[in-house]
């Protein structure tokens, strides 16, 4: 697998604050890639500096090969974008748009006008192509600033924040058509928010925060590396009272909170601490009703390493207070 | 290969100026600034005056162009940059001076296709004679390139809404208009706003329009050639200079 993008020491300095501070990652072919940080943690200025809109203050960075600074034209020919708002003209149809946007790259006319064509029906826009974008939902122009983004053939895909604002079937569609583009060979580099999202999506993930990458791995490598973050979920049989200070004194047990009938033991090593429960509840006398291990999602991973709350929890990844 | 990417650079910028065309001629703001406020001016200039046509029409001609041909960009410009189109531009294998031709390109158009009208009603409603057909066609075509790159100069002032453009470049117009022979013919105006008319790009508008109409022409022909000229290379020169900062502030 060869590289698709190559930051090194990425930089971008606005007075005497560093947006993005000497970044370096590599992001291969073919694969989706996520970046993920905070509001202002640099990732859109890092973004802005690959696609060439913003001029890096210190370093580079090469994309399919080309240098952003020296052969950024040649870069841009292979590059998609679709920024984190859907920048559609919407005086124009939607065929219009995309013809237009053949026209930028300089597309030949009838290969332009089947490109077009075959876009509208992969996106399920054919239909609605001779009408003004400005009746479209907002799913309908993302779905078309997607299109518009490989009206080129584009070997990189940048999507900023692709589904955010969107209705749920909205953002399936966007999702599962962007899986169908990289399993096509698509590589697809997406700045988010959704850590759902970014789960479901990434080969791997990048964290930036106050300008620095913090980390990057897959997902789930970066979910067992917060091993402090693991928990036990357990209750017991008709449990008179708070076991929560008998249940702190558990060997492997690092910090425990109770939720309703249920205990969650924090740990670092869940099998020791597991069998530790097991022999907890023989002494006790008490019988285990249920008893889960919980991994930490990726946003934990997201709070953890940021320290700050993420702007989307899905409701189904909230935790507790551990 | 320079020639098939100087091609490929005016087919883009073709393409820029005709969706600008296409979006942007019949919006709100290009209307006002382009099409009503010169008319509006020029009817508060004639109405109650012993003007004739002959006079009017070279005056009318070189307004709405002067207007019309400069408005295109600070209108298109802040608004793409509001809605974020712009980014489109900035982010496709194309150079910003490629993009900025496309705009000047809209605005020429549109500065053309407005003056025009004035001219077709002075030759069929009120029996003008083109005289000098070249001084016509050479003051319409230089000046809505200049006044175009004269718009985008002024676009590259960073804000997202035309009216922070507009403002100050009708600091500039509008008294522009008071010492180009609008208002008050050059021959009646002081020594030194006789001086002053030499270095308005709007004197030598007017002066090969009247050349062309039949009118008189102070100046002379060369020296309203080679003024257009220059103010085109430097608004050109100006305006793409200052995009380019603005892009290194990004």
């Amino acid at each position: 697998m060869s590289v698709a993008i190559k930051a090194e020491n990425l930089t971008k300095r606005y007075g005497d604050l560093v947006a993005v501070d000497h970044i370096n990652f590599e992001v291969q072919k073919g694969e989706i890639f996520g970046f993920l940080g905070p509001n202002g943690a640099g990732k859109s200025t890092t973004t802005r500096m690959l696609i060439g809109i913003s001029i890096p203050t210190e370093g580079t960075a090469q994309v399919m090969g080309f240098d952003i600074r020296r052969q950024s034209v040649r870069a841009k020919e292979l590059m998609g974008i679709v920024t984190d708002v859907s920048n559609v003209y919407t005086q124009l149809t939607a065929w219009q748009n995309l013809i237009f946007t053949g026209k930028l790259y300089d597309i030949p006319k009838s290969e332009r006008e089947s490109r077009a064509k075959e876009l509208l029906q992969l996106f399920g826009l054919f239909e609605r192509r001779n009408d003004n974008v400005e009746g479209f939902s907002k799913g309908m122009r993302r779905r078309l600033c997607i299109a518009m983004a490989l009206m080129n053939k584009s070997s990189i895909l940048f999507l900023d924040e692709p589904t955010v604002g969107l209705d749920v079937q909205s953002s399936l569609i966007i999702r599962n058509l962007v899986k169908k583009l990289n399993s096509e060979g698509l590589t697809v580099f997406v700045t988010t928010h959704n850590m759902e999202e970014a789960n479901q999506m990434c080969d791997r993930v990048a964290i930036i925060n106050n300008g620095k990458i913090e980390a990057i791995d897959t997902p789930e490598m970066l979910k067992s590396a917060i091993k402090k973050l693991q928990v036990i979920e357990v209750s017991f049989v008709g449990s008179n009272g708070d076991l929560t200070s008998e249940l702190k004194k558990i060997q492997e047990v690092t910090d425990v909170t109770k939720n309703g009938d249920k205990y969650r033991l924090n740990t670092e090593n869940v099998p020791q601490a597991l069998s530790n429960v097991w022999g907890f509840s023989k002494k006790k006398g008490l019988t285990i009703n249920t008893l889960n291990t919980l991994s930490p999602t990726l946003e934990d991973v997201f709070v953890e390493l940021t320290g700050i709350q993420p702007e989307i929890r899905p409701p189904k990844t909230q935790r507790g207070q551990d | 290969m320079e020639l098939k990417r100087i091609f490929k650079a005016l087919r883009v910028a073709w393409a820029i100026g005709e969706k600008d065309i296409r979006i942007y001629y019949a919006r709100p703001g290009s209307l006002v600034f382009g099409i009503l406020f010169p008319f509006s001016m020029f009817l508060s200039y004639i109405v109650g005056r012993n003007v004739t046509v002959a006079q009017a029409i070279p005056i009318l001609v070189a307004q709405t162009l002067f207007f019309a041909s400069s408005s295109i960009g600070p209108i298109t410009i802040p608004l793409e940059r509001r809605l974020r189109t712009f980014e489109r531009f900035l982010s496709a294998p194309i150079s910003l001076i490629t993009v900025l031709v496309g705009k000047t390109l809209a605005g020429f158009i549109y500065g053309i296709a407005i003056s025009v009208i004035p001219i077709l009603v002075g030759v069929l409603v009120f029996n003008s004679v083109i005289v000098d057909i070249f001084a016509l066609v050479i003051g319409l075509l230089l000046s809505a390139f200049c006044f175009a790159a004269m718009g985008l100069m002024f676009a590259s002032i960073p804000g997202q809404h035309p009216g922070t453009v507009m403002m100050p470049m009708n600091f500039v117009r509008i008294p522009m208009l008071f010492i180009s022979g609008v208002f008050i013919p050059i021959s009646e105006l002081p020594y030194w706003g006789q001086i002053l008319s030499v270095f308005s790009p709007l004197t030598h508008t007017i002066e090969l329009v009247k050349g062309g109409l039949g009118g008189e022409n102070i100046f002379g022909g060369v020296l309203n050639i080679g003024i257009l000229l220059g103010y085109l290379g430097l608004f050109l020169f100006l305006g793409i200079r200052f995009h380019i900062a603005n892009q290194k502030k990004e």
